[in-house]
């Protein structure tokens, strides 16, 4: 996956991992790992803390910078730097001249000057590109990282690096793969699949059987085409176009895989996707799945509903007549019949109608027989990478 | 509605493989892409080597997802060919069919059925029969049908005659005369009209 699951607190992790690029301008907090948990133990430094917390409600400005420092208990002297402009000093002065104080703290709040190098931070600046100062930096410039070609490695903090290194190279795994997903051409529209007009084509629909790149508008439309010149179904429509492999479902993706696993990996999380959906066809247990237990969707019996009252699924109503017959002469008397059975449930008859528009009569019906399942309803638009 | 983006890349693909395959797909005016002329080389080593066989295309509107129609406008003696309408019996132009194929690539399977007949599930009975009874003879007749039809001079004489046969003179003189005029229409329209 591309994205990193949001995550609730509010810590910076770009500065936890040594480097941030908007420094003091950050919107989130500049604490470090270590701390992070510590600091809710540690109260024996909360005095001072709870005291700009109190001031910084009377101007706003502060108060970023004090419940930053709330979060983060800093030492003394740095705390009532940050904070003197607004705060009669409680304890007296700085160390350093206002100035020089004023430019640390431009570029990282919230550090302590420790004479661990673990302890600090390394330059944002280096880290992001290239350091202004140079050589005359007075931060730790981090080592280069071969995956991202930034310095962005901390010398002295070795588990970050690991984290960082392995991050950085499934990232750069994926872009390739990426990449090479870009030349990737449909063999049916004979397009680059990635460089299709509209986004929603942008995708390519991996057959579960072979290893034959399509984009999904193409392979669905090959298989939902009415077969009509002679077409079989089973073994023309269902079969890859060009090995002729029999695939009973299409999986979308964004990516195309290289290996075995990796294909493994998107069916799987495409399977898992489609597995948190309810069922339109079951409809909480007052509906008909034609695809049964092997549906991939989500099967909720709601209480009360026709399976949680009766233990089976409903009965299903007959196949969709097109053009509706006009002349009641001509309707077939099992038509009356179930529309007389099911009369209180007209209204999810007629809704569903047009959910199902999609899927053919004969292909519901021919997978009802074969027991067989695909994933090709209604809700299959569900991308695997958003 | 036709992809006529593919089409469009066919053709390109297929005039850049020209020299290698000698099929040649050309549209039938600049109208449409739905209507196209393919042109396909006789097999080396058949009765029909020499000859150069013209397949009138049709592009349904669901193209590709569902087959061209071809048809041999050139006459073709052949059992899989009718002798009458030019019709082909070829199961990847019908049931078999598939999207990832082409127009280049069903034309090459047309030139592949040239040069193996399948006498067992014919198109033009008369033709099966021939094959399989008098082998010497279809070959003979094949061989013919190639030199009077499909030989580069007298490529698109039937359209000429049949043009001349519409202007009201009888087919029989219209053909010899065009022939005499070496297929040029006006010449032997000039003949018929002084004779």
């Amino acid at each position: 996956m591309f994205f990193k699951p949001y995550t609730e607190s509010k810590i910076c992790t770009f500065y936890q991992k040594g480097a941030c690029a908007f420094g003091s301008r950050c919107r989130y907090e500049h604490v470090k790992a270590s701390r992070a948990q510590s600091s809710g133990s540690s109260s024996s430094t909360n005095s001072q803390p709870s005291l700009a917390v109190d001031s910084a409600s009377l101007a706003l400005p502060v108060r970023t910078l004090a419940s930053r420092v709330s979060l983060a208990p800093l030492s003394l002297s740095e705390l009532s730097a940050s904070s003197s402009p607004f705060l009669p000093p409680s304890k007296p002065a700085w160390n350093g001249s206002l100035e020089d104080d004023y430019e640390n703290d431009e570029v990282n709040v919230g550090e302590t000057w420790s004479t661990r190098p673990e302890d600090r931070a390394i330059c944002s600046f280096a880290a992001a590109g290239s350091c202004p100062r140079g050589e005359k930096c007075p931060h730790i410039h981090g080592d280069l990282c071969p995956s991202c070609g930034k310095h962005c490695l901390h010398p002295y903090r070795p588990l970050e690096r690991e984290e960082h290194m392995k991050t950085c190279e499934e990232k750069q795994k994926q872009l390739e793969a990426l990449k090479r997903s870009q030349e990737i051409e449909c063999s049916v529209c004979l397009e680059r699949v990635l460089s299709k007009p509209t986004v929603a084509e942008r995708k390519f629909g991996i057959l579960s059987e072979c290893d034959h790149p399509f984009c999904i508008s193409c392979i669905r439309n090959w298989r939902s085409s009415s077969p009509t010149s002679g077409m079989d179904v089973n073994s023309a429509l269902r079969a890859c176009p060009i090995c002729r492999k029999l695939s009973y479902f299409v999986i979308p993706s964004v990516i195309w895989y290289n290996s075995k696993e990796e294909k493994q990996e998107i069916v799987e999380s495409y399977k898992a996707r489609l597995r948190s959906i309810d069922c339109k066809h079951f409809d909480f247990g007052n509906g008909n799945c034609p695809f049964g237990t092997s549906c991939f969707y989500k099967h909720t019996v709601k209480p009360g509903s026709y399976v949680w009252k009766f233990h089976r699924p409903p009965p299903r109503r007959p196949p969709p007549r097109r053009p509706p017959p006009r002349r009641y002469d001509i309707v077939p008397m099992d038509v009356i019949i179930h529309m007389f059975e099911h009369l209180e449930e007209l209204d999810d008859y007629m809704f569903e109608d047009l959910e199902n528009e999609d899927l053919n009569p004969w292909e519901r019906e021919l997978l009802m027989h074969m027991g067989l399942d695909t994933s090709d309803s209604s809700e299959d638009e569900i991308d695997l990478w958003p | 509605m036709v992809d006529f983006a593919r089409v469009q890349k066919e053709l390109q693909e297929c005039s850049r493989d020209i020299e290698r395959s000698g099929i040649k797909v050309i549209p039938k005016s600049e109208a449409t892409l739905a209507r196209l002329i393919g042109t396909i080389p006789g097999p080396v080593g058949t009765p029909y080597e020499g000859g150069t066989f013209q397949i009138d295309i049709a592009l349904p509107d669901a193209y590709p997802f569902e087959p061209p129609k071809m048809q041999f406008t050139t006459k073709v003696w052949h059992p899989n060919i009718s002798s009458q309408s030019g019709a082909i019996c070829l199961d990847i132009l019908k049931d078999q069919w598939s999207p990832a194929l082409t127009l280049k690539t069903a034309l090459l399977s047309v030139q592949a059925l040239l040069s193996a007949p399948q006498p067992d599930d014919p198109q033009d009975a008369v033709v099966a029969q021939q094959y399989l009874k008098d082998y010497q003879t279809f070959v003979g007749t094949a061989r013919y049908w190639t030199e009077t039809f499909a030989k580069k001079s007298s490529l698109g004489i039937v359209e000429k005659v049949q043009k001349l046969v519409e202007m009201g003179f009888p087919e029989a003189q219209a053909r010899s005369t065009l022939e005499a005029a070496g297929g040029d229409e006006n010449l032997a329209l000039e003949k018929l009209c002084s004779g």
